[in-house]
């Protein structure tokens, strides 16, 4: 008997979890709504360059920027940083940005 | 078959795997560049991945076999990686300032005490079907995933800009959030209208989405509603609302979210235009939705290809179908009309008697007589999307 009822508890258990589930990382409280967001995990492929271009390339967004892209050649990769630089004020040497250039079009590029 | 148009539909293949979100909190790391992941994020149903933080989120097309988008599905775009994931109305004010009469600053009741009105209309990305472009271009890489069809509810800006009292002299109507940059160097994100647009009667300021109060990521607790224009303008979070009498100057007007001066609002493929303008009102496009592209079905067994077609404000007039890549062309049936910023449905039974392969296009026609490309037209930002769309049914 004692074991029906813990197995009817766990089940009612799993249904509120599974319910849920729908809204998660969602809180509204009277007037107040909030959620939290899932954190970002990229991780880069291991080459020559990658910390420099971890590092700088995600203080003002996600890495996913960069490895969802399609195919460019370096001169437009080059071109994208240079643009983070002067567009954005991303502060990167003129030689970690080349790094980041060679970097990126290696493992996301096409073309040397 | 027709290589483009498969090649470039195929570049983007949807990872079919549910992310183990609910046990980490995390988003799995991306596999590589063609991949695109289904994810959770709150109030969200699984959503195709783009980026992380800020979020970017597609809408699988199946949820486009519904007349309207249910919210939870509704796609997901925001520029500045600080995004409110906190809003609490008995402090949230929308303020209406600049050159007018008289400041105003309203509360979510105050607001409401405004005439209600609502429609349903197309939100659609500037950028929506950019990984379709040749040459590719840098930015969201959306397939056509980043829109939807929602019926909006909230009260008119007119009435909001009409209560603050607008000064002579005035120009624009410029519109911000509450999102923020994560670094002070990065541009605030800011939208501005011509003055006389803005007091155009079905400009809103929603706080209903289909019935509902909006999810945090669409922009809750208010966002703009510019209907039949890209959802650029459809600023969300709104917050701060100013009247000015010059030009806005800043980056998100003069330099991003522009195209081509030029009837086409385009250029040569990899070109540069000599002039642009903000850009403004959507292109008619339509798309099949079911079966998916790439569905195989029986010889001899009927079906219905469905879709959806629409147009930057104007009504559908008419949807012609090719089953035979281009050859030969038949109206198909269009659904229930929910005014001219919805989108419409359109239906067209088929019975195929043979085997084989086949090459299905779509093309409407809104009621100025505006339609679709069969080649895509180039623009260097990847804006405006609209060549009639190929797909391939196979056929055993
Ligand atoms: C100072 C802030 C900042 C830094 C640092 C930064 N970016 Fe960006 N980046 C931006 C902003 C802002 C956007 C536009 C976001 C949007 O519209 O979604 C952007 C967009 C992009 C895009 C999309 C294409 C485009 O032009 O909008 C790519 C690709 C990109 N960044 C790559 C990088 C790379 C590579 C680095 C590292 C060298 C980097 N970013 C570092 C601010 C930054």
């Amino acid at each position: 008997m004692k074991f029906i009822i813990l197995l009817f508890i766990s089940a009612a258990l799993f249904f509120t979890s599974a319910a849920l589930a729908g809204d998660q990382g969602f809180v509204k409280e009277g007037s107040k709504r909030s959620i939290t967001l899932p954190a970002p995990n990229i991780t880069l492929k291991e080459g020559p360059g990658r910390d420099v271009t971890s590092s700088y390339c995600r203080i003002c967004h996600s890495l996913d920027y960069i490895t969802t892209q399609q195919k460019f050649t370096k001169a437009k990769w080059m071109a994208v940083v240079t643009k983070m630089i002067k567009v954005y004020g991303a502060p990167i040497s003129g030689e970690n940005a080349k790094i980041i250039a060679d970097y990126i079009t290696t493992h996301y590029g096409i073309g040397g | 078959m027709e290589s483009k148009g498969v090649s470039r539909r195929d570049f983007i293949k949807t990872v079919g795997i549910t992310t183990a979100l609910a046990a980490t909190g995390t988003i799995p790391p991306v596999l590589y560049a063609s991949e695109r992941r289904l994810v959770t994020f709150p109030e969200k149903t699984e959503l195709l991945l783009l980026t992380s933080s800020p979020p970017q989120l597609e809408t699988p097309l199946k949820y486009f076999r519904e007349l309207v988008t249910p919210n939870e599905a509704l796609f997901v775009r925001w520029h500045l990686s600080n995004i409110p994931t906190s809003v609490d109305l008995d402090s949230w004010r929308l303020v209406i300032h600049g050159n007018v009469d008289k400041p105003i600053s309203l509360s979510m009741d105050e607001l409401k005490k405004f005439e209600k009105v609502g429609y349903t209309a197309v939100i659609q990305c500037a950028g929506n079907g950019r990984s379709f472009f040749e040459p590719p271009i840098f930015g969201g890489q959306w397939m056509n995933g980043a829109m939807g069809n929602v019926t909006w509810g909230g009260v008119r800006l007119k009435d909001l800009l009409k209560s603050a009292g607008i000064k002579s002299g005035s120009m624009e109507v410029a519109f911000k959030g509450l999102d923020k940059a994560a670094l002070p160097t990065v541009p605030g994100f800011l939208k501005s209208l011509p003055l006389d647009k803005a007091l155009e009667d079905d400009i809103i300021v929603a706080y209903e989405m289909n019935g509902s109060e909006l999810p945090m990521l669409n922009g809750f607790p208010v966002r703009l509603v510019v209907p039949g224009w890209y959802a650029t303008y459809w600023v969300k979070s709104l917050s701060d609302i100013e009247v000015t009498d010059k030009p806005s100057e800043n980056f998100w007007m003069k330099t991003a979210y522009r195209i081509p001066d030029d009837p086409c609002g385009c250029v040569e493929p990899g070109g540069a235009p000599k002039k642009t303008v903000p850009i403004n009102r959507m292109t008619t496009r339509s798309l099949l939705i079911n079966p998916e592209d790439g569905s195989r079905l029986k010889s001899g067994q009927s079906i219905e290809l469905m879709g959806v077609a629409f147009s930057g404000g104007y009504s559908i007039r008419e949807v012609l179908v090719s089953i035979d890549g281009g050859m030969n062309w038949s109206p198909a049936r269009l659904g229930k009309d929910l005014g001219r910023y919805s989108w419409i449905q359109w239906f067209y039974p088929w019975q195929p008697a043979k085997a084989g392969n086949y090459q299905v296009m779509v093309r409407a026609t809104n009621s100025i007589g505006e339609s679709q490309p069969l080649d895509g037209l180039w623009n260097p930002s990847g804006y405006l999307l609209n060549k009639i769309e190929k797909y391939n049914l196979i056929v055993a």
